[in-house]
């Protein structure tokens, strides 16, 4: 340890770790800009239904999730990261929900919240979009019916897990979106039938039917460490 | 016959309901029928053609004066048998409850509006159509209300009409996301402080519309 006239003598301020540290920290510029992104994610609210009481309790005081970097509900779609769609969303509403979704500058993520936006729930009807990952691409379903507040945290922190991981070296594939793709539907027919049309038990599901296993739905990976 | 002599039955007791008689002694021909359900609700069953006629007179004849319309709507009972329409009405001076209907067979949906009575009648006719394809004649403005205007799958209302719509869900996703939201107003006049004014929908350029023209020429 030496003397901190001599440091003074020799130019070198006191640094943040103490007198005589560096200044600057070396680091990835990966890891800077993820760590940016991920705690200031802004959501977009896109809440049509009972999901978006949920999410606006998610907000409020006694879950807070400005302690997470969503410090803003971003009613705008031209400042915000990550567009929360909660609730059922009709076809009536699906080219708005595209535009929203056009309008958000990139990088965005996608939070579908609830059954309805994620698979069009008990509306297997004739108006619903089901599932609204044939819309726009989704990066986390949150499941539940509504899903409580704790839930939809945990999917946003899914997303700050997910964006932990991105590269920007790969950033360019994984999150570029045509435009010449702008209100168009996210796939092709086949994928969009495949999405949306009735799976597992829904055909033929009752109340005495019970569960049975489709292999449809399998289990994402816990947080990392 | 039955329903007249229920009618004269319930004459004088505490279930009578006095714009029964009096409906029915004004236009003889117009009162079909005649059913009391759930206790003390009173149905008159109307003939289609003089609806019109009969409803003005309820609203406007001071014993009666039905000036409310709480509800239009209708029913579909499907195997073919007739649609029926539904008005309920109420007197808010008298205090008093009638549902009014009309059946349709399905070969002539078709029946006169009440918009002009009731204003409240112009949404809920459109609706009644939007949702059962019952047309109504003189009504002002009658288009799609619920269901987007471009909606080419038919009356989802109907029985016959499939659960999860006409046509499949790729389809159905790629004509939703090719309705413009905004060919429906132009959003300079939704702008704040100019009243805001929907355009007439059949002069809004509809996008499909334009290159069938260009065929013909």
């Amino acid at each position: 340890m030496t003397d901190s006239s001599e440091l003074a003598r020799k130019g070198l301020p006191g640094g943040m770790f103490g007198e005589g540290s560096p200044t600057f920290l070396t680091t990835k510029v990966d890891f800077v800009v993820n760590w940016a992104r991920r705690n200031s994610l802004w959501p977009m609210p896109f809440g049509t239904a009972c999901c978006a009481i949920e999410m606006m309790a998610s907000a409020a005081s006694n879950h807070d999730l400005a302690r997470f970097g969503m410090e803003r509900m971003s009613f705008s779609p031209r400042q915000a990261d990550v567009l929360i769609c909660a609730g059922r969303v009709p076809y009536k509403l699906a080219p708005v929900l595209r535009r929203i979704w056009d309008q958000m500058p990139q990088p965005k993520w996608c939070v579908s919240m609830g059954a309805c936006a994620s698979s069009g729930g008990v509306f297997d009807v004739y108006s619903m979009v089901q599932g609204i990952d044939t819309i726009i691409p989704v990066d986390v379903y949150v499941p539940g019916c509504p899903p409580r507040p704790e839930a939809l945290i945990y999917g946003l922190m899914m997303i700050q897990e997910k964006i932990r991981g991105e590269t920007l070296a790969e950033h360019g594939i994984n999150r570029f979106e045509d435009p010449d793709q702008a209100g168009h539907p996210r796939a092709d027919d086949r994928t969009i039938q495949a999405l949306s049309g009735p799976f597992g038990n829904s055909t033929k599901q009752n109340r005495t039917s019970g569960f049975v296993h489709t292999a449809t739905t399998h289990r994402p990976d816990d947080r990392n460490p | 016959m039955n329903e007249t002599t229920t009618l004269t039955e319930l004459n004088g007791t505490e279930l009578a309901h006095p714009s029964v008689p009096a409906v029915s002694a004004r236009f003889p021909g117009g009162i079909l029928r005649h059913e009391v359900v759930a206790g003390d609700e009173h149905i008159v069953y109307v003939d289609p053609g003089q609806s019109f006629a009969i409803l003005e007179w309820l609203k406007t004849d001071p014993d009666q004066f039905y000036n409310y319309l709480s509800d239009v709507t209708a029913v579909d009972f499907g195997g073919g048998r007739p649609l029926q329409v539904v008005w309920q009405l109420f007197s808010i001076p008298h205090r008093r409850h009638l549902r009014v209907k009309a059946e349709l067979p399905l070969d002539a949906l078709e029946i006169d509006s009440v918009a002009g009575l009731w204003a409240s009648a112009n949404w809920l006719e459109r609706e009644v159509w939007d949702m059962f394809g019952i047309h109504f004649r003189n009504h002002p403005d009658l288009r799609r209300i619920l269901m987007p205007e471009h909606y080419a799958e038919g009356h989802p209302l109907r029985k016959d009409f499939p659960l999860r719509g006409r046509f499949s869900r790729a389809e159905q996703t790629r004509r939703a996301l090719e309705h413009n939201p905004e060919d429906d107003y132009i959003p300079s006049q939704l702008e704040q402080g100019r009243a805001p004014q929907v355009v007439p929908w059949r002069e809004i350029q509809q996008p499909g519309s334009t290159p069938s023209e260009g065929q013909e020429s």
